[in-house]
This record gives structure tokens, C-alpha cells and sequence, in this order.
């Protein structure tokens, strides 16, 4: 009775404690053959991975079955390949056999079987790395090269021809992460060649049966090239030489030509031509000549004509007069820098290098020329003045147009030409407005052309009530534009700042009035961009002139606005003149008085006042 | 002027067809000698002779060439046929061949007789004739499997059949050389013999090329000891 009680009591504890505790037991998880190895196709190993042992202790055995056989046999050494290992030695080992083998876990609950697993030991084999890797350097010939050689793992018999193996090196600098791999077949040598002189290279080998598996790269051998840098110094001695030779050749080739060069990488710049311009009289300061050469019979241009002439680069002179040839060839002789310039009539020609033209005698030599040019315009103006009725009306008009232009001009000819209304100019007068043009020309020639200088008209007579603010506000434009950028460099931003007001300009239209005939000067801007050619009268001379009003006592320009002084304009004129004159000796002190010499001319002139002045020569 | 003209085209036509037919018969003797020369008896002189060594490589890279071919075309069945691997129901597997008595390990291998070694591949390699053969044809037959595989396959049959002349070449040679003995029977046909079983075509073929690589495998590895052990030069 005690015993049977102690029994149930017993087998109680026995299965419920455990229960109790909170621990299960289970019966094992299933295994799995992880992987079966042979070394030298004699003997091999196959490994398993236990599965979860149910918390008991779990016995693994391994089971296997030979092909076309029902026996089945237990693993012969479970000790010698280590843990959860077993095997087979050569007596149990059969080549070309199929093994069918599988591994069984058990514990106190149970047992599971693994997965079957087929295995022919021809295609197992994965043999050990080669041994005795050596590598030496054999500088025989004049580039050395590294001689790897190595023996096969001593378990694989390849003596007898019983496996037959293939061999990989890979070789890599010391301090590199690539390897260099090759494939060496069957040999048991191999040389490496283009080694880095006084390199440190590494070296591994591997092997592989035909049927199989690579096995693990052996471990590595170290080699240091030696270094061989005076056999390469030589080559780079007689490179270094023969380049520097070469290069000798080719400066001395290009000295030669270095002119032809200079003109194809940097073209020399036209000048402005105009029709007509003789450069030797404006050279000699003669007023009268200078614009008597320069009226042109059919100036100003009519409707019919092309806009393009109009343009300064476009002008030629086509007729060309005796005297104008021969000061023109003068000029050009005079001219050092002016090379390879053609001697002929067109004042522009004389022109050279752009980057000359504002530094170098050659830039008074272009002032001579256009003060040629002027005089000859300044005579055509002369002629025409007489039958331009109404034109001023049309300026006034087109200065109306614009009241917020608010930047300086574009002149894209010089204000000589500009239409005037039909003043009844002086003699003394036109040689007056004449050399004022000139004096105002001369400033324009120290600048690129189409630089803007602000032109103020002075259609002196009947215009005056019908000018009206628009002047002002032009001038103050330009005023403001000086005011904010007084040390530009070179006047060209000032052109870019007109070329935007004329485009500006252009596309507030006003119709014109009756009778209206300054078509000619319309905008040449809107003809060069391919558009219509558009009647708009106004433009240049509208923006460029403003009209004086009178000069006073001190000088000062008095400029034709409704209720404001002249003074301002005044000021622009002097900033401008700064801002434009840089190479030529200026002071503000001298240019007013410039100014207020060309102020007394204004009046009496055509009433053109030109606020650039560059000429500092007094004016007679 | 004319005929003289005429007289001057007439022979240098001549001259260019004599020039020709100089040039067609010194080409032509050159060719012919060329021929000549190539078909050799080891009793002429002045024949290259081939000796035993290179004849054993020459058979040894055949037989690898037909192992390379044979491992494709299974890893090919494999792929595209078969995708389930070590299947229990394919452990009863019987190739043909395993009648004939082969050495499964090295020591067997080794202490087998030349004449032994030599006779066994010949057997295998005779038994293998007709059974690719077949293969070729069931190749051609089923259209899922590509032109590249069947030629393959027909190659295969023409291989293994080239493969067994050259080995018999070497076994001449040695017996010539007096290096084995002439015990070796001349095979006419095979001992084996295959029958043709229609009912799963392509199991069949699967089987054939597992049975048909292990055998080319032995082929390969008996013709290395043999080599290794007559001609032990290089490669051993």
C-alpha cells in the first residue's frame, strides 16, 4: 500500500512538478544535415544542426543507406570530426555510390527524423588549401617579376592521378583592397608580371578538384618588390628632353606668329565711320572745315533709305573727296599702332585694337578722326537745317511720349546729326553748335560707340512751350542713372541702360501729329532687331536733346523745363563726364568750365547741348 | 598601229596565263606535298610520331570535354525538369552499367592491372554507345527542350564513340610497347543492353544523364591513373 502510494506519488512529481515549475517537455525538434565534406575523396564527414532538444537530453544518431541496397547502417565515428559530426574512413567510403543518409534526434518523448539526404562523394569534395607557398622575385631581366609556386595539400593524391586539381592566385599590394585574381589550370608555378617598383604584394592560393568545391585561400605570403627606379629613370630623362624639345619648337612656332594670332583671337574693332569725315581737319581743331566736309547731300537720310546706315558701324563714306583720302592716309601713318588697317576715305577705318582705343595714342588719333567726321556731318546738318518745318513739333511730341524713362540715352549717331527744326541758325551760331558737336564728338570718340552720353536738343524757337517735362524727366533719368553708378568703368552699362529706355520708349507710341516727317530718325534699335520698321518719331534726338533754356550769368547751363533751374543738368553733365572720361584729364572744375564756354556757344547755336565733354582744348 | 597594238595584248595575254599556271603549279605542289605528308605511318620517315603521352592527353582532354558536356546538360535536366532535388522516390536508380565491375575507391583502383583498367573503360565507354544515341533521338523529339541541348546531345553520342577509338588507339600502343599484355578482348558489342522503356520519357533521360555523368566521371579519373601510372611526365 505505502509502496503503491510512494509510486503514484512519485510519478505525480514526476509529471507534474515540472508542470508545475512552468517548464515543458517536448519531443526534439527535427535536425538538419547541414553539409557532408570530403577532403581527398577517400573519406569524408557529413555535419547536422540539432533542432530544439524538448528540454530533455536528446541522442543523435545518423543513419545511411548505399545505393541499390536496403541495409542500413549506423555512422561509424561520431568522435572524430567533433560535436554533431559524423565520419566515414576510407573502408566505409565508396566513390560513385549514392549515399542516402539521415539523422535522428531523440530524447525521452520521442524521436524525429531529419530530411534525407543524397549524397555521392565524387561531388563533395572540397580539399585543403595548397601548401608551401612560395613567391620570389627573379630579376633576370631588366623588369622583375614575381615566381609563385606551391605544392598540392598533401592529403589529395594527385601523384597517382586520383584527383586532379586546379589552382587560383590572387596577388594584391599591401596597402590595397582589390584582388587580382588568376587562374593558374593544373600548374604548379606562376609568374606575375608589371609589379610596382619597391612594392609590398601579397599572395594567396587556392585549389579545386574538377568535380567539387574551392577550398579556403591559403595564407597569405608577403614579398617586397625591389626597386628598379633607375631603369625607368632613363626612359623619363629621355621623355622629359624630347617633350621639352618639342615644346621649344612649338613657342618659337607661335612667336612667329604671334600677330596673325593676336588678329584671329582678338579682331580689331571698328570704328564708328561716318560718312564723309575727314580726320585730318578735325585733327587741326578747324571748326568751319571739319562739318563742311561732313554735310551729306542727301542727309538726313529719307524714309526710303536703309536704317541700318543710319547706324555708326554701318556708315561708309562713298564720296570719298581727294582731301579726305590723302588726310585719312595721313592719319593712318601717323597712327603707329594701326596696323594693317586699309587706307582709304571711311574714317572708321582707322580704328585698331579695341583694347587700344581708350589707352593709346592711337585713341587721339581716332579723335582726329572724328572730328572729321563731324565737321563733314555738321556741314550736312548745315544744309538741311532749312527744310526741316515742323520737326520740332515732332520731338516735342516724341519727348512727351515717355515721361518715366528713367535712364540715359543711346546715341547711336552723333547729336550733329540729329534733325533740327528749322532754326535760323547764325553763321556764328552753326560754327558755335558745330564745334560744340565737335567738342561733344570728341568726347563720344574716348568711348565705344554707341556709348551714351545724354544729348539735350535745343530746338530753340517756337518747341519751347511744347517741351514740356518729359525733358526734365529724361535728364533727371539719366541724372539718377549717373548719381548711382558714378565710376562705371566704360560707359557701355549706360548704353545698356538706354537701350532698354528706347525699347522702352518705342512701345509707348503717341501718334504722331499731322504733317509729322521724322521718320528718318527712328529708332534704329527696333530695325536692327528685324522687327518693322516702325514710324516712330522721337527717339534719339526726343531723348538725347533737352532744350536750353538760356545761360546765365555764372555760366550755368539753363535748361528748358517747366519751372525748374538748369542746374541739375548741369550737375549730370559734369558726373557723366566723370564717369566717362576717366583716361582723359578732367576735373570737375574744368569741365564746367567747359561747359559754361559751350553753354555761351548753346544758345546761339541750333540748341544742341552736349553734356559729354572731353575736349579739353578751350574753344575759340 | 593597230596591229602592232594587237600584237602587243595578244602576248602579254600569253605572258599572264603562263604566269598564272606557274603560279597555279607551284601552289598546287606545295598543297599536294602538303597532303602528302599528312597522312603518316609510323614506318615513314620523316612522320612525326606521336608518342604514348600525347596520345594519353589527347584521349584525357576528349574525356574531359565529354565531362564538361555531360555536367551542362544534367545542371540543364535539373533546372528546367527536375526543381526537386534528393527526392526519395529517385534513390532506386539503376544504370545500366552497373553490372559492369568498376572500382569504387582508390585503392581498388590502384591495385587493378593496367589491362584490367584499360579493358573497364572500354566497356563503359562501348555501353554508353547506344544509350545516347537513344537519348539523342528522345532529345530531338521533345520540342521543349532547346536545339542547344539536343545538338549537345547528338554531339555527345558522336564524342563518346570518338572517345573509344582513341582509346583503343592507346591500348595498341601499349600493347605495342609492350607495356600491357594483348589479354585485351576487342568488344563488339555491348554487354549490356538498355531497354527501351516508353513510359516517362523524361525521368528516363534525367536518369540516363545522372547515370551517363557519373560514368564519363570514371572514365576520366581511370584514364588520369593510368596515365599517371604508364606516363607519369607531367600533370601527376
Amino acid at each position: 500500500m505505502r509502496k503503491s502510494l510512494g509510486m503514484t506519488l512519485l510519478w505525480f512529481v514526476l509529471v507534474f512538478a515540472p508542470r508545475a515549475e512552468g517548464t515543458r517537455y517536448s519531443p526534439p525538434g527535427k535536425p538538419t544535415l547541414t553539409r557532408c565534406r570530403s577532403p581527398e575523396k577517400e573519406t569524408f564527414t557529413c555535419w547536422w544542426e540539432p533542432g530544439s532538444d524538448g528540454g530533455l537530453p536528446t541522442t543523435y544518431a545518423l543513419y545511411y543507406c548505399k545505393e541499390n541496397s536496403d541495409a542500413v547502417h549506423e555512422c561509424p565515428d561520431y568522435q572524430t570530426a567533433g560535436e554533431n559530426s559524423c565520419f566515414f574512413n576510407k573502408n566505409d567510403t565508396s566513390i560513385w555510390v549514392n549515399y542516402n543518409i539521415t539523422v535522428v534526434a531523440t530524447n525521452a518523448l520521442g524521436s524525429s527524423f531529419s530530411d534525407p539526404v543524397d549524397i555521392d562523394v565524387v561531388y563533395i569534395v572540397e580539399p585543403n588549401p595548397p601548401e608551401r607557398l612560395t613567391v620570389t622575385v627573379m630579376e633576370d631581366t631588366s623588369w622583375p617579376f614575381l615566381r609563385v609556386s606551391w605544392e598540392p595539400p598533401h592529403k589529395a593524391d594527385t601523384r597517382s592521378g586520383w584527383i586532379t586539381l586546379i589552382y587560383e592566385i590572387r596577388v594584391k599590394l599591401e596597402q590595397e583592397t582589390e584582388w587580382e585574381m588568376h587562374l593558374a589550370g593544373q600548374q604548379k608555378m606562376f609568374n606575375i608580371f608589371s609589379l610596382r617598383s619597391g612594392g609590398k604584394y601579397l599572395v594567396q592560393v587556392r585549389c579545386k578538384p574538377d568535380q567539387g568545391f574551392w577550398s579556403e585561400w591559403s595564407p597569405a605570403s608577403q614579398i617586397k618588390v625591389p626597386e628598379y627606379f633607375h631603369q625607368e629613370k632613363s626612359v623619363w630623362l629621355l621623355v622629359t628632353v624630347f617633350s621639352a624639345f618639342i615644346f621649344l619648337i612649338l613657342t618659337w612656332l607661335l612667336h612667329l606668329n604671334s600677330r596673325s594670332l593676336k588678329h584671329f583671337i582678338l579682331p580689331p574693332v571698328p570704328g564708328p565711320k561716318i560718312k564723309g569725315f575727314d580726320n585730318q581737319l578735325l585733327k587741326n581743331c578747324k571748326s568751319g572745315e571739319v562739318f563742311s566736309t561732313l554735310v551729306v547731300s542727301d542727309f538726313p537720310p529719307t524714309a526710303s533709305s536703309n536704317y541700318e546706315d543710319l547706324l555708326v558701324e554701318y556708315l561708309e563714306v562713298y564720296v570719298p573727296t581727294e582731301q579726305e583720302q590723302l588726310e585719312s592716309k595721313k592719319l593712318h601713318n601717323g597712327c603707329l599702332k594701326c596696323e594693317g588697317s586699309t587706307s582709304d576715305s571711311d574714317s572708321g577705318r582707322g580704328s585698331c585694337d579695341s583694347r587700344t582705343l581708350l589707352l593709346d595714342k592711337c585713341g587721339e588719333a581716332k579723335e582726329d578722326e572724328r572730328q572729321k567726321d563731324q565737321r563733314s556731318a555738321g556741314t550736312d546738318a548745315e544744309r538741311q537745317q532749312q527744310g526741316w518745318e515742323g520737326e520740332a513739333m515732332a520731338y516735342a511730341h516724341e519727348d512727351m511720349v515717355s515721361p518715366d524713362i528713367s535712364g540715359g540715352r543711346v546715341k547711336t549717331w552723333p547729336s550733329v546729326f540729329s534733325p533740327l527744326p528749322q532754326f535760323s541758325l547764325h553763321p556764328q551760331e552753326q560754327q558755335s553748335s558745330l564745334e560744340m558737336a565737335k567738342q561733344h564728338y570728341l568726347s563720344d570718340s574716348l568711348f565705344p560707340p554707341g556709348s551714351t552720353t545724354s544729348y539735350f536738343t535745343q530746338p530753340v524757337h517756337s518747341i519751347k512751350e511744347v517741351l514740356g517735362p518729359s525733358y526734365w524727366e529724361f535728364s533727371s533719368g539719366s541724372k539718377q542713372s549717373d548719381l548711382l553708378h558714378p565710376h562705371m568703368p566704360s560707359c557701355r552699362q549706360l548704353q545698356a541702360h538706354s537701350d532698354v529706355n528706347i525699347s522702352r520708349i518705342g512701345r509707348k507710341e503717341v501718334p504722331p501729329p499731322a504733317g509729322l516727317q521724322s521718320t528718318e530718325y527712328a529708332d534704329i534699335q527696333r530695325v536692327t532687331q528685324g522687327e518693322t520698321v516702325l514710324v516712330q518719331p522721337k527717339m534719339p534726338q526726343g531723348e538725347d536733346y533737352s532744350k536750353v533754356k538760356g545761360v546765365d550769368r555764372d555760366n550755368m547751363l539753363l535748361l528748358q523745363r517747366e519751372g525748374m533751374e538748369s542746374d541739375e543738368q548741369q550737375e549730370t553733365n559734369g558726373s557723366k563726364e566723370d564717369s566717362c572720361t576717366s583716361p582723359t584729364v578732367t576735373t570737375t572744375k574744368k569741365i564746367h568750365s567747359a561747359t559754361r564756354i559751350r553753354g555761351e556757344m548753346l544758345l546761339a547755336a541750333n540748341g544742341y547741348v552736349d553734356t559729354a565733354t572731353i575736349c579739353s582744348q578751350p574753344i575759340q | 598601229m593597230k596591229e602592232l597594238k594587237e600584237k602587243t595584248i595578244n602576248h602579254l595575254s600569253a605572258l599572264s596565263i603562263v604566269w598564272v599556271v606557274l603560279v597555279c603549279i607551284l601552289f598546287c605542289s606545295r598543297l599536294t606535298s602538303v597532303g602528302a605528308a599528312s597522312i603518316c605511318t609510323n614506318s615513314q620517315a620523316g612522320c612525326h610520331v606521336i608518342t604514348l603521352a600525347n596520345l594519353f592527353d589527347r584521349v584525357i582532354q576528349h574525356s574531359a570535354k565529354i565531362q564538361s558536356f555531360t555536367n551542362y546538360l544534367h545542371s540543364e535536366f535539373e533546372q528546367y525538369f527536375l526543381p526537386g532535388k534528393n527526392q526519395i522516390g529517385r534513390v532506386s536508380r539503376n544504370c545500366h552499367t552497373s553490372t559492369i565491375l568498376t572500382p569504387n575507391g582508390k585503392e581498388n583502383a590502384q591495385s587493378m592491372a593496367r589491362e584490367e583498367l584499360t579493358e573497364v573503360i572500354l566497356k563503359l565507354l562501348l555501353a554508353w554507345r547506344d544509350p545516347l544515341w537513344q537519348f539523342h533521338q528522345s532529345m530531338a523529339h521533345h520540342h521543349d527542350f532547346n536545339n542547344f541541348s539536343s545538338n549537345k546531345a547528338l554531339e555527345m553520342s558522336d564524342m563518346v564513340h570518338e572517345l573509344r577509338k582513341g582509346v583503343e588507339k592507346v591500348s595498341e600502343k601499349m600493347q605495342k610497347l609492350g607495356i600491357i599484355s594483348n589479354s585485351i578482348r576487342r568488344l563488339a558489342s555491348p554487354e549490356t543492353s538498355v531497354q527501351n522503356d516508353s513510359e516517362q520519357h523524361l525521368m528516363k533521360d534525367y536518369d540516363l544523364l545522372y547515370c551517363f555523368r557519373r560514368d564519363s566521371n570514371k572514365v576520366q579519373n581511370y584514364l588520369m591513373i593510368l596515365k599517371c601510372r604508364i606516363v607519369p611526365e607531367y600533370g601527376c
